[in-house]
């Protein structure tokens, strides 16, 4: 049994951020949770679709952030509770709703849950989620460790039912995939029963229609919650002050900042000398606990990820207060003493206080430093990332980047989001040359095949995953076909969201619960828009790559789909198709007619060149059995035998 | 009253004389105990992470765990983070220059972290198998010998031990045990006050029952190896 | 002069990026790195060899033909006009049927023929059609299979690339026709100037050239054709006439259609071609052309005019002659003389072209 569903109250257990905000909404009595994949809050999900059954739950992989919110609110309108969670760009995308659900307001508790990701660990950005809160006029909370990750998200149903707003809770990468000890509460006896009531006046909130209009009227009804929101949040036991009751410097912080504060104070010996303003509740701020502690010193440290969101709100009460709690200096990102981009860590922190409260600060004996610096760059050899042995982009870019070669004509790849956005560095053959959001792919390349009037005879490719193609891809395909945009979109078909942890999506027979669902089949649909397509493996490299050259000489929309299961499926993984090996006498290795063309260009995980035989070998622990590398020596050195 | 650190404790979150008298009674030698588990994406280190720091959770100890998963895994280093504590939650992320043991399950991970986190008196637990990177593998990279490793590490820490857990993984028929032979191994250094009852109380709810007696003969196994070398 | 010989990037940047490539093929199939792709070579991956045998084999690459050319023909028949000469003749083939199959006389192809008959050689590699316009090499060990594969193809066909396929394998003993810029490839690949597998080329046996003005590029002559209103599906053959006519003629299912010289030369034309100083294959055993007569080109056109320039190429002819594989007609008076001055004429164009265009970087 799942330790998510333990019964017993206080008992302690060792979780992660986001197995704690899971069980946050059990506590709570969630009955729906909708979401799309993304590090790093694909787990809460993914823990609820494992638990569902025996819950009595709800629990959809929706196919985008906007259609997940969509279908968490459709169940709060009808009474129930529902969770909502993604990461920091499923933000963006859901946002249009959010704004007019924001107005509209809910009925049944629903929760946002923004999983951001500092310093982009898991992202191609590494965008701020808390300025919706402000944006879009909704409660924002950050729970700044791994017990409040749970019992804020308790709350937050409550307060979201009690102001009949949806409530934004933000965690980030090192407090959603960070574990750390929660105390259990009670698991309620759910029993809510879904009805849309929407047949009162069309102005009535609780029983009329759900609707964001008339703005005029619902605008400062939706302000008025924040209003009241506010004066909750003066008396939250989320802000707590740890301290002196007189500092030399306050720190305000919240998320896991929180924690890289408490420890770098701890660590510089300052817990008399600083103290620690922690914010759980970070919109909207309550002014009068702001101005409470503001006034207890004239320095002022604001710590927190990514842009200078408190920092700017804290300086407007700051400015607001000033008269009667005298100026004071800030520090943060502004001014420098906190970096504006990337994630922190303790050590940041330790820097800042250092150099604020004239502590000296070695963390690491300048001898020792060099020395281990050294033996890293000499003797640790970076690792690159590169796709996976077995892995089907590789085969696929190994073709794309040879078709766009033989072309001749400086073709390019617009790249979208997944494990084959590795196709923009050497591993996939440098040849992505845009790369933006979930579906930007296709639409930047329909673009571009619309210039030709101005002189642009480079040929245009877009790539996208399978699920991809559900999330955003869509729309701009509907947009090229129409536009007859002169553009081949390649849409590479391995089975699954495989980069966020193979999660099911529409074009699989699965669903998040592991019951039998319809799929979609990416061909027709693709065909029925109107477009010429194409289906073929891409190890087989003949026959993918002459197909690729033939499609781009024709013009309007082409569709490509290189359809081959993932190396790390679970259908796949462990068994090997080909067993390879190396005819050492026919390897010619580094001489003029091969130059190492397997290890060297090629470059899989599986092939290692031995640098005192000067041959290359096969590496069966790793070899995935894929077989391509038969095809791409030179001299037949490498041999597969098909395994039966 | 001053902890370990010399410093007076902190307010409501670390009681003052909570640290050091809950050291006391929970035989760590420092609060916290900052371990880190590092390797290469794949390896398993996410599990051993989990293992262990269930085990120290079991006995007793608050931990707090920081991990890098996501885009990393695609043959990139990873490292886990795990602070070993009486009092408090930590920072998920380990100060530089404080790790007290570095738990490699590859080689020259070991190396890597001790330009961050590293300090003299380290205690270093390395499997000596390497898993070669993309470059290495290519050819364009070299890798170092096993005994420029040791000798290496030797002058960058202050106890260190080397062990073929891959090999005695292979000779136990998996593999996949190298990882529990190096928790065992962790064990048998004597730093943590945990072995094989804890091992054997979590392991039981992370795998298969039939699975339950190789591993623990591999956890012992790897106790005995690092028993040996201190001795 | 030491011929320093460099690698892939040089071969790019020097031959390649400065529109020198003939397309002859001599760099392609020697390794994964460079190919060959409708008429233009495609550098696939990078290499960092630091001398390769691509660059030593490419005939744009500096060379001393003069020191080539002793070591290959004996010093008294060498010429400076139109290379060595041991014989000179006007000839076509006596099988009718092979003259059907062939652009003018069908002497290539009776020549090629019994080289094969006689064991001289085993293996044939001639040009074939490919996609379209395209070209390719072919390699063939039966004589009956080279009637029909004797018409021009006026865009490159990188026999070269085949050759070096064939030679892979080793123990063969090839023949085949080339155009000059591929004889000088062949001739370097003589003097062994990269170790690695140097031995391939010992598999090289007979070499018949062909005259050649220049070569087309296979994408302006598609342009050029579909402006005209031609289905490259519908061609059956082209010709040039002799440069009085100044005509490209296009013989098509539904007639022949005649394009003014002027919309060919010089916008079709392989801009490589451009800077070419050998018109007659000067290192060959024989160089075949087409042949000019006083009763003019409705009967010239079926037969060739011939160089013979080795002992071999000496041999082969006196076999076709003494077995009746070739009719000889009566050397027009003349003929050799105006042959050389059409030689020199296109040298003279090519290097001053040349010396243009590097007075054009100097001023850059």
């Amino acid at each position: 049994m799942s330790k998510l569903l333990e019964k017993k109250i206080g008992t302690s257990h060792l979780l992660m951020g986001n197995e704690a905000i899971v069980r946050g909404a059990l506590e709570a009595g969630v009955n729906v949770a909708a979401g799309y994949p993304g590090t790093p809050s694909s787990e809460i999900v993914e823990s609820l679709s494992k638990i569902a059954k025996k819950m009595g739950l709800y629990v959809e992989w929706s196919v985008n952030e906007k259609v997940s919110l969509e279908v968490a609110a459709a169940a709060s309108f009808a009474n129930l509770r529902a969770l909502c969670p993604m990461k920091q760009n499923g933000v963006n995308v859901a946002s249009d709703f959010l704004l007019h659900l924001a107005l509209s307001g809910i009925r049944g508790g629903l929760v946002l849950v923004s999983c951001d990701d500092p310093g982009a660990l898991s992202s191609v950005n590494e965008g701020e989620s808390r300025h919706f809160a402000r944006l879009l006029e909704i409660p924002l909370l950050e729970p700044g460790n791994f017990q409040e990750a749970k019992d804020m998200t308790k709350w937050a149903f409550e307060l979201s039912e009690e102001i009949k707003s949806v409530v934004m809770l933000r965690s980030v990468t090192r407090m959603s995939h960070a574990s750390g000890s929660v105390m259990f509460g009670p698991l309620p006896e759910t029993g809510r029963k879904a009805y849309f009531k929407s047949d009162g006046f069309i102005l009535d909130l609780e029983t009329g229609p759900v609707i964001s209009a008339p703005v005029g009227y619902r605008h400062p009804i939706q302000q008025g919650k924040i209003k009241k929101v506010r004066e909750i949040f003066e008396e939250s036991p989320f802000n707590t002050y740890e301290g002196p009751e007189i500092s030399d410097l306050l720190i305000i912080t919240s998320s896991a900042c929180t924690l890289y504060s408490r420890e770098a104070i701890h660590l510089l010996c300052l817990a008399d000398r600083v103290g620690l303003l922690k914010l759980g509740t970070t919109w909207p701020l309550p002014p009068k606990l702001l101005k409470k502690y503001l006034a207890t010193t004239d320095k002022i440290l604001i710590v927190e990820e990514v842009l200078p969101f408190l920092e700017e709100h804290v300086k407007v009460i700051a400015a607001e207060e000033a008269k009667e709690i005298g100026a004071k200096t800030f520090y943060g990102k502004n001014d420098g003493t906190i970096p504006m981009n990337g994630e922190l860590n303790p050590d940041i922190v330790v820097k800042a206080l250092s150099h604020i409260m004239g502590v000296p600060n070695e963390p690491m004996a300048p001898e020792y430093e060099k020395k281990a610096q050294l033996v890293a760059f000499t003797m640790a050899p970076n690792r690159e990332q590169t796709f996976c042995p077995g892995c089907p982009h590789r085969a696929s870019f190994w073709n794309i980047h040879k078709a766009l070669q033989l072309d001749n004509r400086q073709g390019f790849v617009c790249g979208d989001i997944g494990c084959y956005s590795m196709a923009a560095i050497p591993a996939g053959f440098s040849t992505i040359r845009t790369l933006h959001s979930m579906g930007s792919g296709l639409g930047v390349a329909s673009g571009f095949g619309k210039l030709d009037m101005f002189g642009m005879n480079q040929p245009v490719l877009a790539v996208c995953g399978d699920s991809t193609f559900f999330h955003a891809v869509l729309p701009p395909l509907v947009n090229a076909i129409h536009h007859q945009a002169n553009v081949t979109l390649v849409v590479l078909d391995n089975s699954g969201t495989a980069m966020t942890g193979f999660q099911p999506h529409p074009g699989l027979n699965v669903d998040a619960m592991g019951d039998k669902a319809p799929n979609l089949d990416i061909a027709e649909i693709c065909r029925v828009m109107g477009a010429n397509v194409e289906i073929r493996d891409p190890f087989n490299l003949e026959a993918t790559q002459s197909t690729l050259n033939q499609l781009m000489t024709e013009s309007g929309v082409k569709v490509l789909i290189l359809r081959q299961v993932c190396a790390l499926s679970p259908e796949k993984k462990g068994k090997k198709k080909f067993k390879m090996q190396i005819d050492k006498e026919k390897c010619i290795g580094t001489d003029c007619g091969c130059n190492r063309f397997c290890t060297r260009i090629l470059r899989c995980p599986g092939l290692v060149w031995d640098k005192d035989e000067k041959k290359a070998w096969i590496d069966e622990v790793i070899c995935a059995g894929c077989g391509i590398c038969s095809d791409v020596c030179p001299s037949g050195a490498i041999i597969r035998e098909e395994v039966v | 009253m001053r902890d370990l650190f010399g410093c007076v404790s902190l307010g409501r979150h670390y009681p003052r004389g909570g640290c050091l008298s809950a050291m006391k009674e929970q035989n760590i030698l420092k609060d916290p105990y900052n371990i880190i588990i590092t390797g290469v994406g794949g390896q398993g280190s996410v599990m051993a992470s989990r293992v262990l720091s269930n085990m120290l959770s079991l006995y007793g100890f608050k931990i707090t765990i920081g991990e890098t998963f996501g885009a990393s895994q695609r043959g990139g280093s990873v490292m886990s983070h795990i602070r070993v504590s009486g009092c408090g939650t930590w920072s998920p992320q380990i100060p530089k220059g404080r790790a007290n043991l570095v738990v490699a399950l590859e080689p020259v991970e070991s190396l890597r972290v001790l330009m961050t986190y590293g300090n003299p008196e380290i205690c270093i637990l390395a499997n000596i198998r390497p898993t070669y990177p993309v470059g290495v593998i290519a050819g364009d990279l070299s890798y170092p010998e096993p005994e420029d490793i040791d000798k290496t590490l030797h002058t960058l820490a202050g106890q260190v031990l080397l062990i073929d857990a891959t090999k005695e993984a292979v000779e136990l028929g998996n593999p996949i045990l190298s990882n529990i032979i190096m928790i065992g191994a962790v064990c048998g250094l004597g730093l943590l006050p945990i072995g094989v009852k804890e091992f054997r109380s979590v392991i039981q709810n992370m795998i298969p029952a039939k699975h339950l007696e190789i591993n623990v003969i591999a956890f012992e196994l790897g106790q005995r190896k690092s028993i040996v070398k201190i001795e | 002069m030491e011929n320093v010989i460099k690698d892939q990037k040089e071969l790019r940047m020097e031959v390649r990026e400065s529109h020198l490539c003939t397309g002859c093929g001599a760099c392609v199939n020697l390794c994964p790195y460079q190919i060959y792709y409708r008429d233009q070579v495609i550098e696939w991956h990078p290499c960092d060899i630091k001398s390769g045998r691509c660059y030593a084999y490419c005939p744009r690459t500096p060379v001393n033909l003069d020191v080539l050319k002793a070591e290959l023909f004996e010093e008294s028949l060498l010429t400076p006009e139109i290379g060595a000469i041991k014989g000179f003749y006007v000839t076509r083939a006596a099988d009718i049927s092979i003259r059907k199959g062939a652009q003018h006389g069908g002497t290539v192809t009776a020549l090629m023929s019994l080289a094969l008959q006689e064991r001289i050689i085993d293996t044939a590699i001639v040009a074939d059609k490919g996609q379209g316009l395209l070209s390719q090499g072919v390699s063939l060990n039966k004589a009956a299979d080279l009637k029909n594969r004797g018409k021009s193809r006026f865009i490159v066909s990188p026999n070269i690339a085949e050759f070096n396929r064939q030679a892979q394998v080793g123990g063969k003993k090839i023949g085949i026709v080339v155009t000059p810029c591929q004889s000088l490839s062949l001739a370097k690949m003589r003097t062994k100037p990269v170790p690695t597998h140097a031995e391939r080329i010992d598999q090289l046996t007979l070499v018949i050239g062909l005259f050649c003005g220049w070569a087309l590029s296979w994408e302006m002559l598609s342009l050029l054709l579909g402006r005209e209103g031609i289905d490259v599906k519908d061609i059956e053959g082209m010709d040039i006439p002799p440069s009085k006519y100044q005509l490209l003629q296009v013989y098509t299912m539904n007639g022949t259609v005649d394009i003014p010289l002027d919309k060919v030369d010089p916008a079709c034309v392989r801009e490589a071609c451009r800077y070419c100083t050998d018109m007659t294959a000067e290192f060959t055993d024989i160089s075949v052309g087409s042949a000019r007569l006083p009763e003019g080109w409705e009967v010239a056109k079926g037969w060739n005019q011939v160089i013979v320039r080795t002992e071999l190429g000496e041999k082969l002819i006196d076999l076709a002659r003494s077995k009746g594989i070739l009719e000889f007609h009566d050397i027009p008076e003349g003929n050799l003389e105006r042959l050389k001055n059409a030689s020199i004429s296109k040298k003279r164009t090519a290097l001053e072209r040349i010396s243009a265009s590097r007075a054009a970087v100097r001023e850059t």
